[in-house]
């Protein structure tokens, strides 16, 4: 299916949107041209290009007002093997998934050299024992999903159960036993584990979970991000970026925004600060696309420089047009909600950007090797709405107002204006 | 067809009895009905500034407004079971030990607001503190801030609610146990995951300070002045906010307070599904402000009371008026803070980030109600807020409480300030005519006998248009003057340079009494012109002013209408006009030496939280004022 020119890639990616969109209950559909960017700095092709003699286009596009929800899992759950009934997924019970403090939903599809297409699809979640166990942390497969898993899927390849040990020193009791352990993993062979498989992890010395009040771990990610919008005008504002680089080492990473037009930036007023300093030598190959109102979205594409240890804010103004009425969405009061900003952090080929101090590089540089997108929260824009509630009174005033603006001038326009002799008024 | 019509008109007025033509009456009626107009201008105003002030006075009757409803649909309030339980009342208490233990060893502002963040970070909820610092004319106040933000488990997290405490209640005392509640809350809502907004939980050193200093952090708005940590977590947007303010040991009621900064008023169904949850939910009653009813308490009822004393007994005993004073009170209470574009508490601080707050004051009393009561009001109205979809929009940001659940509408109230600030335009174009014409005096006797006659003998006048508008700008330029002398630090509160300022300003315009009268026939009188766009301007801001703020416009009407209407110069002595001056110099600056205290106040609000009402009544009100004083020591 190369690129013919009866059908262009846009239409193609046409095609694709409203397949996925159809294939997973989601309005993917609605993911148009306003809202389709293609970043080639920031988004390098997954796997092998086929070989097809032909050049490739990039695009990409984020729907950022919807929530993953149950009837995106029904037909999530039904490209699966053995569908939700055993194995692991038999664990995807969506009363609990959705009951969750963080759940998310993927596929990733992606071409493969000399093995095919290969299609992955991940379910995220982040649970919280201590709300499901009464002030513990113990948890077991029951207490978070709610089920166990009974038979094992026979067409799986391998079905596996990786539960990280906690680092700090307290007893912690694993069951059932028959695992291996590896770096601090524990992994559970489940088409070889004795079934029903419950596992179960639990902390039998500790009688209720404090949190901890200095937090000695390790940050999850080596960047973290906070973006906001400032401002609270429905005209202008300013977008506030602060990334903060958690390594002893310099990182570099991409940084893209692919804004529809709703939220359109002053470029100009970009600002780069890092420890109170304007750093303008941290941002490098700027890319940058501007939106057209109606038709085109924003796109920012830039690499940063982030200095080891410390945080990098960036910021500039933007402005929010005035929509057409039309363009309102139904419940208008709400907002836009605008799509997340993305980091990649690049490759590093060499050393030569490590601390000349530090001696042997940190335990996680070795992961700092392999890109890992970030992507921000969404954020929420208020942009002038008019009161919907009443558009009756509206359009009722204003008709009043221009018939009588326009009656006067049009009586004015075509009146004869003559001399009329008023005599005294007969008594 | 034409033909037809014209026949059929000819014959119409054949049988209306005239044979002249349509034009010529129609043009005969018009002039009547402006002569009529015109000859009754006097009585039109005085009817329409009459009517204006006894709707005024009519808004509190007990048979005017109508009950409270929920008009957005998504609120459904007191629908949901709630679970905010004894144990969550236990954990109150122990917060209200630890607190109570800081207090009693004095700890700083910076101990407490550490001790805040750990309990915060104990319960798993990110949190952090925010130092900040004000510089203003009353000197330097420091203190410190503490947040937490719990996000939202069911959404992305672009939007929030906001809960809060200050450290210092709206009585003076401290608000240990509003602080209590909001971790308490914290506590025991991150227990369920229906939370479809971030929970921001603020706990605000001093009153009013330190939520100015988080707010403005928290949308990066700049202040000058004051110094703020820049906040090191963040969440969306803040559609509604809650603050809690509970000095007391126990409350017998709860008080809703709502006015913002400047005039501004959360959308009413904010505080109409609280006052449903309050009563059905909770089962506490709801009052507006701490009024409570005179009726209910009887023993203190001349006390709560503001019905005259020195009424008959038998006016005093009837229902109507009983009703008629307590809605008096309230709304009494209302304008209060409206027209001084105060807030009644903190939450009117977020009004101006289109954040609909309200803030519930636990009425401290002896009992019944604690901890137990307000956690399951508050639960429930969490949840109520959210339920939203969209920020609270419909038609609810213009009313007048008199009762917790009986308000006026727009309509209702509105047309009282609009009447006389109408009456104020009349008299102001009236004026403004007359100045035009100049009616030649010596033949009044038998242009009377001639009836009619006269108007067509007036002669038309220039007006000194361009003298009358720079005394207009001359005076609103003094008051601009006089808002930066006030507010320079050195006049802050010292009596002899408030008095200074007052002869300054009182005086200087005397120097109209030199103005020399010019011949009425060859030009209009100065003082005529200047009460013309005098008038018309006052008119112009009570009508403006009516919409954004209807209390001020009130306010303003009572303040102005008379007074500027009926400024006239008088062809008496010195010693009269002097007199009749002083009266309006007090009544344009009298604020100066009268009420010190209340205009530090009103300055203090207009450095630190941004309200205009101090500016306001330096450059409109007060020159105003002037320009009707002016008016009357013109010669005539």
């Amino acid at each position: 299916m190369g690129e013919s020119a009866a059908r262009s890639v846009d239409e193609r990616w046409k095609g694709l949107r409203n397949a996925l969109s159809g294939q997973f209950c989601a309005s993917l559909g609605s993911l148009d041209e306003q809202r389709t960017t293609s970043p080639e700095l920031t988004f390098r092709p997954e796997g092998s290009l086929p070989q097809w003699g032909t050049t490739h286009q990039l695009r990409h596009g984020t729907l950022p007002s919807e929530h993953v929800c149950t009837e995106n899992l029904t037909p999530f759950l039904k490209l699966l093997p053995c569908k939700s009934l055993t194995g692991i997924a038999s664990l995807l019970n969506p009363h609990r998934l959705f009951d969750a403090d963080w759940h998310g939903l993927g596929v990733h599809v992606r071409y493969l050299e000399n093995e095919g297409i290969e299609v992955r699809l991940s379910f995220q979640s982040v649970f919280d024992p201590v709300r499901y166990s009464n002030g513990r942390r113990d948890w077991s497969l029951r207490s978070v999903f709610d089920r166990v898993i009974d038979r094992s899927c026979p067409i799986a390849h391998s079905s596996e159960i990786r539960v990280a040990i906690p680092k700090e020193e307290t007893a912690v009791a694993i069951t059932p036993d028959s695992y291996t352990t590896h770096a601090g993993f524990v992994y559970f062979n489940v088409s070889n584990a004795s079934k029903p498989l419950d596992i179960s992890m639990s902390w039998p010395d500790e009688q209720k979970f404090e949190y901890a009040t200095v937090s000695s771990a390790v940050p999850l990610t080596h960047v973290s991000v906070r973006r906001t919008l400032k401002g609270s005008s429905q005209s202008r504002g300013r977008l506030s970026v602060s990334i903060t680089n958690h390594m002893p080492i310099t990182i570099q990473t991409s940084y893209l925004e692919s804004m529809p037009w709703l939220l359109q930036f002053y470029l100009h007023s970009l600002q780069i600060y890092s420890n109170g300093v304007s750093r303008d030598d941290l941002i490098s190959i700027v890319s940058y696309i501007p939106s057209v109102p109606h038709v085109r979205p924003t796109l920012f594409q830039a690499i940063l420089t982030l200095p080891p240890k410390s945080t990098l804010h960036l910021s500039m103004d933007v402005i929010k047009p005035f929509l057409r009425y039309t363009e309102h969405p139904p419940d208008a009061q709400r907002g836009w909600d605008l799509p997340p900003a993305v980091l990649v952090p690049l490759l590093h080929s060499n050393s030569s950007t490590l601390d000349p101090g530090l001696s042997n590089p940190p335990s996680g540089f070795e992961q700092l090797r392999l890109p890992r997108r970030m992507y921000t929260p969404v954020l929420l824009v208020d942009l002038a709405t008019p009161d919907f509630s009443m558009p009756y009174n509206v359009i009722i005033m204003s008709c009043t107002l221009i018939a009588l603006i326009f009656g006067m001038v049009f009586n004015l326009l075509t009146r004869k204006f003559t001399l009329i002799r008023v005599s005294p008024e007969p008594k | 067809m034409a033909a037809v019509l014209q026949a059929v008109r000819a014959r119409l007025r054949r049988l209306l009895g005239t044979d002249e033509n349509g034009t010529v009456m129609k043009i005969r009626r018009r002039n009547q009905f402006n002569n009529f107009i015109w000859k009754s201008l006097p009585i039109i105003r005085l009817i329409l500034l009459v009517a204006g002030y006894a709707w005024m006075l009519a808004i509190p009757l007990p048979n005017l407004g109508r009950k409270t409803y929920i008009d957005e649909n998504a609120l459904q309030p007191g629908q949901v079971n709630t679970y905010w339980n004894w144990p969550d009342v236990l954990r109150a208490d122990r917060y209200l030990a630890d607190l109570e233990g800081l207090r009693d060893r004095n700890a700083s502002s910076a101990e407490q607001a550490a001790y805040i963040v750990d309990e915060f970070k104990k319960l798993g909820i990110p949190s952090a503190t925010q130092a900040y610092s004000f510089t203003g004319t009353s000197g330097v106040s420091n203190g410190t801030n503490a947040y937490a933000i719990h996000s939202s488990p069911r959404a992305s997290g672009a939007e929030a609610i906001l809960i809060s405490a200050s450290r210092i209640s709206r009585t003076g005392d401290l608000n240990l146990r509003g602080i209590s509640t909001v971790i308490s809350l914290a506590a025991y809502l991150k227990g369920s995951s229906l939370w479809a907004k971030d929970l921001i939980f603020v706990i605000s050193d001093d009153h009013l300070l330190g939520m100015q200093a988080w707010i403005t952090s928290y949308h990066g708005s700049e202040q000058s002045g004051l110094v703020a940590d820049p906040l090191t977590l963040s969440s969306g947007v803040i559609w509604t906010a809650l603050n809690i303010d509970y000095p007391g040991h126990s409350f017998s009621h709860l008080g809703v307070f709502f006015e913002g900064l400047n005039g501004r008023l959360p959308n009413q169904d904010l505080i109409n599904s609280f006052g449903l949850i309050s009563v059905y939910t909770g089962g506490v009653p709801i009052l507006l402000y701490d009024h409570r009813d005179p009726r209910e308490v009887p023993h203190l009822e001349s006390k709560l009371s503001i019905i005259p004393s020195w009424l008959p007994e038998i006016v005093k005993k009837q229902d109507a008026v009983k009703e008629y004073g307590f809605r008096a009170k309230n709304i009494l209470r209302h304008v209060g803070y409206q027209a001084r574009g105060q807030t009644s508490g903190v939450h009117g601080l977020l009004h101006r980030f289109r954040i609909d707050a309200i803030t519930l004051f636990a009425v401290p009393a002896t009992g019944p109600h604690g901890f137990h009561a307000i956690g399951r009001i508050i639960e429930s109205t969490l949840r109520t807020m959210n339920n939203l979809l969209e920020r609270l929009h419909a038609s609810f940001f213009f009313y007048l409480l008199v009762l917790p659940s009986t308000f006026l509408k727009i309509g209702t109230y509105l047309p009282s300030v609009i009447l006389v600030s109408v009456s104020m335009m009349f008299t102001g174009l009236g004026e403004w005519v007359d100045a035009r014409w100049y009616q030649p005096k010596q033949s009044s006797i038998e242009e009377k006998a001639a009836n009619g006659q006269a108007k067509s003998e007036a002669i038309p006048r220039p007006r000194p248009v361009l003298k009358a508008l720079s005394i207009v700008l001359l005076t609103h330029l003094a008051g601009i003057a006089l808002f930066y002398l006030r507010t320079l630090s050195l006049a802050s509160g010292s009596e002899t340079m408030s008095l200074l300022l007052f002869f300054l300003m009182a005086s200087v315009p005397l120097i109209a009494l030199t103005a020399h009268p010019s011949p009425p026939q060859a030009v209009a009188p100065l003082s005529k012109t200047l009460k013309a766009f005098n008038l018309c301007f006052a008119s112009t801001v009570i009508s403006v002013t009516s919409v954004l703020n209807f209390s001020l416009a009130a306010a303003l009407a009572v303040s102005l209408g008379v007074p500027l209407s009926y400024s006239s110069p008088s062809r008496s002595s010195l010693g009269i006009k002097l007199a009749g001056y002083t009266i309006y110099a007090v009544l344009g600056f009298g604020w100066l030496v009268l009420c010190r205290k209340e205009v530090q106040e009103a300055i203090w609000n207009w450095e630190v939280l941004g309200a205009w009402f101090a500016l306001f009544v330096c450059i409109i009100y007060s020159p105003l004022v002037l320009q009707a004083a002016i008016v009357s020591v013109l010669p005539p």
